[in-house]
Order: C-alpha cells, then structure tokens, then sequence
C-alpha cells in the first residue's frame, strides 16, 4: 500500500510480519533496544514524513517496557511529522483494570487511553476489549475487532458434531460473550458459577429452604434446622449432609431461584424475551417465574434437540459440585480443615445466612454496571486457591454427552478453567471440553496446567499474545488461530476509508 | 482535631524506593500511607490507595532503580491515577531521578524526545505538581504544571566542606555541559576549576580526553549529575591523575550504576564516588567500598513541607537542611 508504514513492536515481530504480508508490503526499520539503565530506545530508520503510519504492538511478560515501547514509537514518529498515526494492538495491556475495583483503585485502562493519545495516536484499532465500554476512553476512534467470526469458523471446520455442542459460560459475568457466539452457532449455551466464601455446609437445602417456602417441603429440613442453629454446629455439621441435599430436587429448586436474581444486576440477560419466547410459559410454579434462564435455555432444548420429550424435571438443568483447591472433588470428599467462621463473613449472623440474603448479594462489579467485564479472574483465582475454602460450584444447563466449549475473553490463570472444565465433565458428564479465548495471556505456567488437565481436550487461542515457541509445542492440546487476516484486512481498509463492518460478520461456508 | 481535618500531606511510596520515603516520612513526622502495589500474573501493575486521600495533599515519592525504569514510570503513572479517581485535592508527584531524563532532543532524524512524553503522560495521569532532584532546565519546560528542581549542590558543598580543606580541591567538570554546575561550586568554595573535555561517538563510548586547567597536587573533584556505566568518570579519572592530581574522587547526583559500573568503578583510580540516595543503590554500597552515599531525604522532605504550607523553596537551592 503506497503511503504505509507498518512498524512491530518487539512484543509482536511474527504477527507484524504476518500482516504485511498479507498486505504484500515489507515491515518498516526500527531499530528498538534499551539502555543499560533499563530506559528504551527507539530509533525509526525510515522516513515517516506525511505518510500513514501503523504501530503493531501486544503483550509481553514485561508489559510495561511494551507499553513504554509502543508510546515512545508513537511519539518518535509524530515527532518526525508522520500524516496519521495508528496503534494496532491485538492484545490492549490493562484492559481488565477498565473500572474502579476497590476503593481508590486506579483505571489504568483509561489513563493508557490518555497516554495514548499524548503520545500522538490518531486512531486505535484492538481486538476483543475486555469490556467493550473502554472504546469511550478514548478521545479517537477506536476500532475493536471481534475473533468470534474466526472462532465460530473454526468450530464449524474443525469440531466433529459441534451442532450438538453447548457453549458454557465459566461466570456470571461472561454470559453475554457466550450467548453472542452461542447465537452465531444456533448453540445451546450453559454457565457455570461459583460461590465464594462459603463454608463446607452451606448446603442448597439452606436456599431452597428460604425460597421454595411454601412450595415445596425442603426434604432434609432437620439438616438445614441444624445449619441454622449456630455457627459452632455448623462446623461440626457432617460433611455428608451437604453432600445429600446437593442432590436432585432439592438442588434443582435452589438455583431455580438463584439463577435470576444474580444474573439480572449484571445485565446480562442471555437472550431478549421476545426473541424465542414463542409460547406462553408452561408451567404455573412461582419459582420458575424467577428462573427466566432456565426457562428460555429450556425452550431452546426443545427446539433444537427432537428426540427428547419435555418434561418438568428436565426444566431444572442445574447441577452442584464441590470445589476444594481449585479441583472438583467427590460428594464423600472430607471437608477442609476449616471452621465456619473463617469461612464465612464473621459480621453475618447465622440466622441471616438462612434467608441468604448475602447469597445473592450482587457481586462487587454489579454497580459498575460493565456486564461483560466480571471480576477480575486473577481475584478469582486466587480465592479458588485458598485450600482452607470450599466453594459451591453450580452448572446451569445441560451438558451430558456433549461437547462444552467453555468461553471467556481471555486465559491467564488457569485455576477457572480447570474447576469449569472438571465441573462439566464430572458433574454435568460432558464428553469433550473447549476452552476458547481471544487472548492466550497464559500468565506463569497457566498452559502447562490446563495442558495437563484430563478434563480439557483442546486449546483454542488467536495470536493476539504472543506465545513463546517452546511453550507452544509443549501444549499438544493447544490450537492458536491467526488474526493476521482481521488485521491486515483492518489496516487496509482503514487505510482506503473503506468501512468495516463486513469484518463483524460471520462468513457462512 | 486539626490531625483528623482534611489537606494533610499525604505520603504515597511507590516500590521502588521505600527506604528513602521512609526516611522522609520520618523526616516529616508522619507515617507512609498504606497501599497496596502488585504485579498480576501477566506482570500488570495494580495498585490501590489504602486510605482515603480526599480533598488531601498527596506526595507521592517515586524513584526508577537501574533497569526497571519503565515498571516505576507505569507504577507511578497508576498510582497518581489511582490518587486522581480518588479525588485527591492536589498530587504532587515527587521523582528523585527524573527518567529518560537524557532523551530530551531531536539529535537525529526521527528522535524520540522521551523525556517530554514522560512529562506529558505525568500530566496526562493528573499530576499537579512535580518536584525533583537535578532536572536540566530544558526538561523542566517541558511540563506545564509547576516544578520543583531541587538541587544536590547544597549538600556537595556541605559534604566537601567536613571531609577536605576547600584550598587543597580543584573542581572539575567531566564534560563541557557541566561546566556550568562545577563553576558554581567552585565559586561557592572559593577554588580552582578545570574542566575535561571529551569526543564521545557513541553513547555510552568514550572517545578522547584533554583537560583544560590545572589539577596538579591537589584534590580533583568530578562533579556530575548522573552516574551510568561510569566509563566517563573513571576515564576522567585516569586524566586527572596523570596531569599530577593528588587525589580524584568524584560528587554525582544520581547513581544510576548500570551494566558493569560497580567493576569499573572498583578498578579505577577513583578514590571515591559520593552518590545521593535519589536512586535506590541496593547491594551496590556493599559491593563497592568506594561507594559514599549523601542522604538527600532532608531536603526532598523540607521542599514537601514548604510546597505543603505554600512557604518558599528557594532557600533548599543555596541551603543543605540538617
């Protein structure tokens, strides 16, 4: 393209030279090294004058020297009175610091959206923002890029029988990311949540209890009586109690009234009402007013899967496991060493804890009001860690013989995907396990974990992180799409003026 | 009461150099504020401000240690950030050693003036304020929020006046752009100056010497704003000592003491190098016994504490606080 330069960052050198040469063009000289004090040094061997300038650059272990990398490149070409500058960045660092987590916490990603543009970026094009909001950060145009139509044509080439797959959601804050790929497949789509900070016998029985009220006779109410007396019973409750009321009715009718109620604050109501709603609701309970989830997933089993009846049981897709240090452990699995006050939030009286009220309050980022963009998994993998906590893990939907694709933006703890994939294969009995993401992060030796996890089959990445050789071919398991095409196709069509919107479509073939 | 009132200094340390805001934090008669700084596990920086810093003064004191510039400068840059979200009243942001302090022009064709990004993204993040140790004055401008160029110079002079008789010295610039800095305290001593003039090819090379003045049987002292790989200081040395010089030890500002500084400098003809503590030194004072480190924490906290109270700071440009 006459008037380009493509300049690569030393993060990303491979996907750069894929690019251009897609592009049929020739990766622009730079000369990038660091001073013996640690400071970089950029030197632009080419002339930049008037012409339309690209900087490719992702993620690296030191992500801040890519960072400081990528703004003095910026700043050396706008200094050397290039027309336009653009940053391409495949991976954009710190995008899950995109809101005030705690209090007094910083916004990273929006003060790297300012640097940027100190810096002198004229326009931004990136791929899979954690949280699609963050394009408002900048004060020039942001293209972000979807890799669902390249993963969706992957799925269709390359997954045997994947029109009978369901695509799962590893949390609550996800699910509109997986109902969005899960639409583009015609897919059935499930989640998986996780409870935090419960001790080992806070049991379904306890919520169906507080919800099903006068519905249903909670079937093991001495259980539950006895949960509720006193956190001193409680830790001496038998470990076996919780086991048995996480079993069918009972379980069921728990996340009945679960479901719901911690989805809607997030915004992520899977699917619009009027879209598949084509009968009236079918069953009168009251309970299942609340479960408008389970409901429409329901209705999409019986669209879509003939050969089985409808039945009432089968309205209650839900499942329970057990999770202790990060693994999925049988109903007889002792109880960590744990006592309930530790486990349990020491201001909560055990009496509230029947009503669970705190059950469902709505997790942390619900007020920041972002549905796509959950707790940090970096938090929520190290809670999952915590060998003296057992969490409560729940699977909603119906994966039993299936192929799973568990779906998220991003793999850089394995510690979520490992506890989902366990919980589909050994709870929900699914009988292949895809982990999908845009972004293979794979932070410390994420890769090798999930590579030596039974429960998970495939990999599957784009190189929109650069993933060192030696890692790579030592993840038999690990499939890494190209982005280069998307890119490519973005700069030259930037390039030209020429719009995008036919890159967010997916290709039927 | 007036404890619990809003507008108090707030002191913030970043990770890179909590032994001297600990020293000014004391200096000061306060505690550094409670954080929380961590690197994800993909190396992000998060930080978080423990308590609350609204409507306070904030002070937040970062330096850069040798080879991990750019962590500190991303650190720092969150962590006013983190300081603006939570409505700080004004953030001072106090760098010792200013970084990319020495990318400050175009020298070649499409040179990036790092150090006027560096200032800009400081304003970008919501600085209000900067203070720092020996700045060039050409840096300073490229910042349009107030700077505070404080000045090591006071305590040079102070360091030179206990340890030798002023008569017997003779300060000496290492290059012709110092020359300016050793003149002023050779004036403020009342002695000799010379000066060595030098090619220099390549950064970090040194080319050719001469030296322009008169050293012989005296005390040369080198005086520098920045101590890198030290070839200069040492090659400087070796000039200054065969032109006759008694001694030569040599008075930088900023110790940075990169790749094989500490080697070189303990093969030289250095008989000192007195440093101050705006870069952490870490083993380095341990494994180079030439090593002399001057506490800078006085005058950095007494500049917080005038810009604070809104007194004057000039009298920290002539004046070492004890």
């Amino acid at each position: 393209m006459r008037g380009t330069l493509i300049f690569a960052g030393s993060s990303c050198p491979d996907i750069t030279d894929k690019i251009c040469h897609n592009l049929g063009m020739a990766r622009a000289d730079a000369e990038l090294t660091q001073f013996s004090n640690g400071e970089t040094s950029v030197r632009i061997l080419t002339s930049v004058r008037e012409k339309d300038v690209f900087v490719v650059q992702s993620g690296s272990p030191k992500i801040n020297d890519t960072i400081m990398e990528l703004l003095i490149m910026i700043s050396a070409c706008k200094g050397g009175s290039a027309n336009k500058i653009t940053a391409v960045l495949p991976y954009f660092p710190y995008s899950r610091q995109s809101k005030k987590k705690s209090h007094r916490g910083a916004i990273t990603a929006r003060m790297l959206a300012n640097l940027l543009g100190v810096a002198g970026v004229k326009h931004v094009i990136t791929v899979d923002l954690h949280a699609s909001q963050m394009q408002g950060f900048f004060k020039c145009p942001v293209d972000n890029l979807h890799a669902e139509p390249l993963i969706a044509r992957w799925i269709r080439r390359n997954v045997p029988r994947w029109q009978e797959a369901v695509v799962v959601s590893k949390n609550a804050g996800g699910t509109k990311r997986v109902t969005s790929l899960a639409d583009a497949l015609k897919l059935n789509f499930g989640m998986v949540t996780t409870d935090k900070k419960r001790g080992p016998n806070m049991s379904a029985s306890m919520i169906s209890y507080a919800f099903d009220g006068m519905e249903r006779q909670p079937v093991l109410e001495p259980i539950s009586n006895q949960v509720r007396t006193n956190s001193s019973e409680l830790e001496n409750g038998t470990p076996d109690a919780a086991a048995d009321v996480a079993q069918p009715q009972d379980a069921r009718s728990a996340a009945d009234a679960q479901g719901s109620p911690r989805l809607r604050p997030n915004g992520t109501h899977p699917r619009g009402p009027a879209n598949r709603r084509k009968s009236p609701p079918r069953r009168s309970q009251t309970t299942l007013s609340q479960s408008s989830i389970i409901d429409e997933l329901d209705e999409d089993l019986d669209d879509e899967t003939d050969g089985l009846e409808y039945n009432d049981q089968r309205a209650h897709e839900v499942t329970h496991g057990r999770l202790v240090q990060g693994h999925i452990v049988p109903d007889d699995f002792p109880s960590p060493a744990t006592s309930a006050a530790d486990t349990n939030l020491p201001e909560e009286d055990p009496m509230m804890l029947s009503h669970a009220s705190s059950f469902f309050a709505p997790q942390p980022h619900a007020l920041g009001g972002s549905g796509d963009a959950g707790a940090s998994s970096d938090e929520e993998d190290d809670i999952l860690k915590d060998p003296k906590v057992e969490h409560m893990i729940t699977l909603v939907g119906n994966v039993k013989d299936r192929t799973v694709f568990i779906v998220d933006d991003m793999i850089d703890k394995p510690g979520s995907w490992i506890a989902a994939a366990e919980t589909v294969v050994k709870r929900g009995r699914a009988s292949k396990v895809y982990c999908i993401a845009t972004h293979g992060v794979f932070g410390g030796d994420c890769l090798e974990q999930m590579q030596a996890c039974d429960c998970i089959d495939n990999i599957v990445v784009t190189n929109s992180y650069p993933i060192p050789a030696h890692k790579a071919q030592d993840a038999s398991k690990l499939v890494v799409l190209d982005l280069s095409f998307l890119l490519a196709e973005a700069i030259r069509r930037n390039h030209y003026g020429e719009s995008m919107s036919p890159l967010f479509q997916h290709l039927m073939d | 009461m007036s404890a619990e009132m809003a507008n108090e200094i707030k002191l913030i340390s970043g990770r890179s150099h909590p032994e001297l805001s600990g020293k000014i934090a004391k200096r000061l008669g306060i505690e550094v504020a409670r954080t929380i700084s961590l690197n994800y596990s993909n190396q992000e920086t998060s930080f978080t401000v423990g308590e609350s810093v609204r409507d306070e003064d904030v002070f937040i004191v970062q330096s850069t240690a040798t080879g991990d510039v750019n962590e500190g400068l991303m650190e720092l840059l969150i962590m006013i950030s983190a300081c603006r979200t939570a409505s700080a009243r004004r953030i001072t942001a106090v760098i010792p050693n200013f970084p990319y302090a020495r990318q400050d022009k175009k020298d070649k064709s499409r040179a990036p003036i790092s150090a006027r990004l560096v200032a800009n993204m400081m304003q970008t993040a919501g600085a209000n304020h900067i203070v720092t140790v020996d700045l060039h004055a050409s840096q300073v401008s490229f910042f349009s929020v107030p700077v505070d160029n404080l000045y090591a110079e006071p305590s040079f002079l102070r360091y030179i006046r206990e340890n030798f008789n002023a008569e017997d010295c003779v300060i000496v610039s290492p290059d012709a752009g110092g020359a300016k800095r050793a003149t002023s305290i050779a004036d403020h001593l009342n002695t000799a100056f010379a000066l060595i003039h030098k090619e220099r090819p390549r950064p970090n090379v040194v080319g050719r010497m001469v030296l322009v003045g008169n050293v012989e049987d005296k005390v040369a002292i080198l005086v520098d704003d920045m101590a890198d790989t030290c070839g200069t200081l040492v090659k400087a040395a070796a000039v200054l000592k065969e032109n006759g010089a008694k001694s030569v030890l040599a008075l930088v500002t900023h110790g940075i003491l990169s790749g094989n500084a500490i080697e070189t400098l303990n093969g030289s003809v250095l008989s000192a190098l007195v440093v101050t503590n705006t870069v952490p030194l870490g083993d380095k004072v341990d494994r180079c016994p030439k090593l002399r480190v001057i506490d800078i924490s006085p005058t950095i906290a007494e500049a917080i504490r005038r810009t604070h109270n809104g007194e004057s700071v000039s009298y920290l440009f002539t004046h070492a606080p004890v």
